[in-house]
């Protein structure tokens, strides 16, 4: 009940604001429909506005990665509809969706994140690269990205030098090289001690709070749920709290 | 930028990444040497036939080949040979009489080709003199008259040795059975025993007077001093010497041309069936690449990698792990060719089989840089199919499905 007039509330006041990016609305992902049919996500109406600092929160199976997914553009959904800067990429063709993605999302995956032949650097530059951008503004944004996570001095270590906090932070300067309009994470500490998991998301919070970059992202642990302004409850597939804090 | 990943992807797995590089080193390697060493064999056929029986281009009366009868003698044959000895791309000429007839010992008879020669111009134009053994005698030494020079297997049926007595008999120009007796001056052995068993040569000038007619030849045989310049040389033959029959050597030796050519495709099934073995090992290989990488290409394609650019990056890595064995191939296969090209491979405990074809018994290894180039292609080829299989399989994987934690 407070839940949903909080829900409510938001979406009106995302609504006047007209500042949001991604806009998701009924969206259903039933998996193996033939059979016995799993409700993933199960009608789904949600708004994000740019600078979010947003966490999504659910038991296991609620539907987070899913969402996340979804959200990316990594799968298609089996019903309704994700607008992001005025384009329903549910309606985008696989290869549309590629450059979709290279131009407008960052990602941060639980782990495999970085090319394991290619430095950190090298790592950071290639999205760049696939983005088409000279070497001379690729060199500068990257030592500036490596330098913005902690890691100036990692910029010619491969992956497998580095340890698994430092490879997250590489994964969020290769994330943010691409000037995305947000980023999603999927558990991007459920790999990491606790030490390392609160330098991350302290990271990640230092370029919400100065960048202004809305990152998106999931979790199991109640200390990074902590760190979240908003809070979005997932269970069954379904939204079941929606707490934004100032 | 895919190009330098492609490329350090090769070295990811070193151990898996050699053996691939190795056996297709070591296929090539084989497979250029077993080329080179029938290349070779081939080469010196040739070249064998060429300098020794029939030189690279032989003019004729147009009835001569079709019957071997002497009274179809080229007129004019001197001046004919005196001209053509003067353009530039020609490096001898020789006239020559040559008869059908029969070498007969007290022991044997033997049907055989006469070849009436003048030894100073016939050594400019054939090498044959130069097969004659240390112990074979000479090529006609001295002055005396009547001397006959035969091959070692004509010498062997008809049981006689050096200066031995052998009669020459044959139907001159005018029809008349002629006859002489000549003393065995040298015993040549080419490679080609069939050629030695079935020529005998004599002095013009003791064959002439037995002819009856004047100074005839019914042969008039051309070296050039390059092989290329056969079809140029040939043109201008054709178009000074309207009325006679121009030959050049594949003309004359049919079955060798088929030969070269066969040997020529055959070489490239040879080449053709390795890759195509290798190309199984790399296929495989990539499959696994492939399959071991699934979260790196589902991440790769993610963060937005076009389907496009993970194909090439496939292909390549590919490529350059069959290029790399396939130079490194290359390069040694090259290397052997050359050392034996250069030692030479004693065949001589088969050289009695391999006479017989007129094969010599040392090989000297060789291969046209025309099937490097090919060869060059047909690995670069090998690479991209091999890579086809294995791309299309990193194209099909989903992004989600491959960066899911199991
Ligand atoms: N490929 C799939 N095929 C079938 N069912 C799936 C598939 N992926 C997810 N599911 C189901 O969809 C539901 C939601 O899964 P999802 O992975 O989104 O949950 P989650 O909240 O990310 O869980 P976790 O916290 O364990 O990561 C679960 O019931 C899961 O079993
Ligand atoms: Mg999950």
């Amino acid at each position: 009940m407070t839940n949903d007039l909080i829900y409510n509330d938001l979406r009106l006041m995302t609504n006047i604001n007209g500042m949001n990016i991604i806009e998701i609305r009924n969206l259903t992902k039933v998996y193996d429909a033939k059979t016995i049919p799993v409700y993933a996500l199960n009608g789904v109406d949600l708004a994000f506005r740019e600078g979010e600092f947003t966490c999504i929160v659910g038991p296991s199976g609620s539907g987070k990665t899913t969402m996340l997914n979804l959200v990316g553009g990594l799968d298609s959904p089996t019903g309704g509809e994700i607008v992001i800067d005025n384009t329903d990429i549910t309606g985008l063709k696989s290869r549309m969706l590629i450059d979709f993605r290279l131009r407008n999302i960052g990602f941060v995956f639980q782990s495999f994140n970085l090319i394991p032949v290619l430095t950190a650097k090298e790592n950071v530059e290639f999205i760049m690269q696939l983005q088409g951008v000279n070497k001379e503004q690729r060199d500068k944004r990257t030592l500036e990205l490596l330098d913005s996570v902690g890691l100036s001095d990692k910029i010619n270590v491969r992956p497998n030098k580095l340890s698994g906090g430092q490879q997250q932070r590489v994964a969020v300067a290769r994330a943010l090289a691409s000037k995305p309009k947000f980023i999603l994470a999927d558990e991007p500490t459920a790999n990491l001690d606790s030490k390392s998991a609160e330098n991350l998301l302290e990271i990640m919070e230092i370029l919400n709070r100065e960048e202004n970059i809305t990152f998106i992202f999931s979790t199991h642990d109640p200390r990074v749920v902590a760190k979240a302004r908003r809070v979005i409850t997932l269970e069954d597939g379904k939204i079941v709290g929606d707490i934004s804090k100032n | 930028m895919i190009f330098k990943i492609a490329f350090k992807n090769v070295w990811r797995n070193k151990v898996r990444s050699m053996i691939v590089i190795i056996s297709v080193t070591l296929g090539l390697t084989g497979g250029i040497f077993a080329v080179s060493i029938i290349t070779g064999m081939m080469e010196q056929k040739v070249r064998m036939d060429i300098n020794n029986e029939t030189s690279h281009i032989q003019i004729h009366h147009p009835q001569f080949l079709k019957n071997f009868e002497s009274q179809y003698s080229i007129p004019d044959a001197d001046s004919i040979a005196g001209m053509i000895s003067k353009w530039s791309d020609v490096k001898a000429v020789c006239t020559r009489i040559r008869i059908t007839g029969m070498a007969a010992s007290p022991n044997s008879v033997a049907g055989v080709q006469i070849m009436g020669v003048d030894p100073l111009q016939e050594k400019k134009v054939s090498d044959l003199y130069a097969t004659i053994p240390d112990t074979g005698g000479g090529y006609f030494t001295g002055t005396r008259k009547n001397q006959i020079v035969i091959g070692r297997k004509l010498a062997d049926k008809l049981k006689v040795r050096l200066k031995s007595k052998i009669v020459i008999r044959f139907q001159n120009t005018d029809g008349n059975l002629a006859e002489a007796a000549f003393s065995v001056n040298g015993i040549f052995r080419t490679a080609n025993t069939v050629f030695d068993e079935t020529n005998v040569f004599i002095k013009k000038s003791d064959l002439n007077p037995l002819m009856e007619g004047e100074n005839e030849s019914q042969e008039i045989a051309v070296i050039l001093k390059d092989i290329d310049k056969i079809p140029v040389a040939e043109t201008l033959l054709k178009s000074r010497l309207p009325g006679l029959d121009i030959r050049n050597w594949i003309e004359l030796r049919p079955e060798m041309g088929l030969i070269t050519s066969a040997i020529a495709i055959e070489v490239y099934i040879i080449l053709g069936i390795i890759l195509f073995a290798l190309a199984f090992g790399i296929v495989n290989t990539m499959m696994m690449i492939v399959f071991e990488r699934t979260r790196e290409l589902g991440m790769l394609m993610a963060v937005g990698m076009s389907k496009s650019r993970v194909f090439r990056m496939i292909m390549l890595e590919t490529v350059f792990l069959t290029l790399i064995g396939g130079i490194i191939g290359m390069i040694l296969g090259a290397a052997l060719t050359g050392f034996f090209h250069r030692t030479g491979i004693d065949l001589s405990s088969l050289s009695k089989g391999l006479g017989a074809y007129g094969f010599d018994a040392k090989i000297y290894p060789f291969i046209s840089r025309e099937l490097y180039i090919n060869l060059t292609v047909m690995i670069f080829c090998t690479g991209i199919l091999s890579a086809i299989m294995p791309a299309r399989k990193a194209l099909k994987l989903k992004p989600v499905e491959a960066i899911r934690i199991e």
